[in-house]
């Protein structure tokens, strides 16, 4: 199974993929710390 | 007591564990069919954006009703039961800040796909002005939690909450009620509406694995929530346990 990165071929594409896997990625990375956070 | 409490916690953690690795799996699949679905053929390879714009959008319509519902408990119970009345709170902030993270994905995916496809960043449009208002109106039910400092808090926001919920079938039936610069529904538009069948498995496994991870963000949002509260009350009872002269 091979994935066609040339279909990323558009700036606005790759940017709008970044957007989406930072922002979500990021906000899962700050519960995981808030989980730590308030562990007894 | 208190090993059956852990042992509790250490199930629900395991099977949400389980859930994440699930949620990945299927985001997976669904990156997969994103970049491997066939080329639109007047927008090119940057219709992909759609796989993610779409879920996103539909989601921050979902998570509002949420919050919402949970603020109506919230009031329904505040007067009869604590413990449920701040579990309904507890979910209601969750939701809020869910709701936030997938519009902000939203308005960010269309501002880039509008950029490249219209040469724009921006217009006033119905669509977007109502979409913008969502974002502007779930952020500031956040701001007001965050530094209000009157014991009133959870009541004023949970009737912000009911405020901000009529905003939701305004900006869902804004591209069926007004015709301007916004495309009109790709499903259950009419006749002319739809995407070819194939380009079917790269939608419906986004949303599925979105929805999925949402839940998962979710529920580990309300489980941080439910400590703090529950961190809050011991701190109140350590406070009012200490001898006077020591405060």
């Amino acid at each position: 199974m091979t994935i066609p990165f040339h279909t990323l071929g558009q700036r606005h594409l790759v940017y709008a993929y970044c957007v989406v896997w930072l922002f979500q990625f990021g906000y899962g990375i700050w519960l995981a710390v808030q989980w730590r956070k308030t562990r007894r | 007591m208190v090993n059956d409490t852990s042992k509790a916690t250490a199930s629900r953690s395991g099977w949400g564990l389980l859930w994440l690795a699930l949620t990945l799996a299927v985001l997976a699949v669904g990156f997969y069919h994103a970049m491997t679905a066939p080329t639109e053929a007047t927008m090119g390879n940057l219709y992909r954006v759609f796989f993610y714009h779409f879920p996103h959008t539909i989601l921050s319509f979902l998570f509002p009703y949420l919050n919402c519902g949970a603020s109506l408990l919230y009031l329904f119970w505040r007067g009869s039961s604590r413990e449920r009345a701040l579990k309904a709170d507890a979910f209601a902030v969750a939701s809020a800040e869910v709701t936030v993270l997938y519009a902000s994905v939203g308005l960010a995916t269309g501002m880039l796909w509008a950029r490249a496809a219209w040469g724009i960043w921006w217009t006033w449009d119905a669509r977007l002005t109502t979409y913008l208002l969502l974002w502007l109106l779930y952020v500031s039910y956040l701001l007001l939690r965050s530094f209000s400092a009157a014991g009133q808090t959870a009541v004023v926001s949970a009737v912000l909450a009911i405020f901000a919920a009529i905003d939701i079938p305004i900006c869902y039936m804004s591209i069926r009620w007004w015709r301007t610069q916004h495309p009109a529904p790709v499903f259950g538009g009419g006749a002319d509406s739809g995407i070819d069948p194939s380009m079917y498995p790269a939608v419906w496994w986004n949303l599925v694995g979105w929805t999925m991870w949402g839940a998962f963000v979710l529920g580990l949002r309300y489980a941080i929530e439910r400590r703090r509260q529950r961190q809050d009350a011991a701190d109140a009872l350590a406070y009012l346990g200490e001898p006077q002269e020591a405060r």
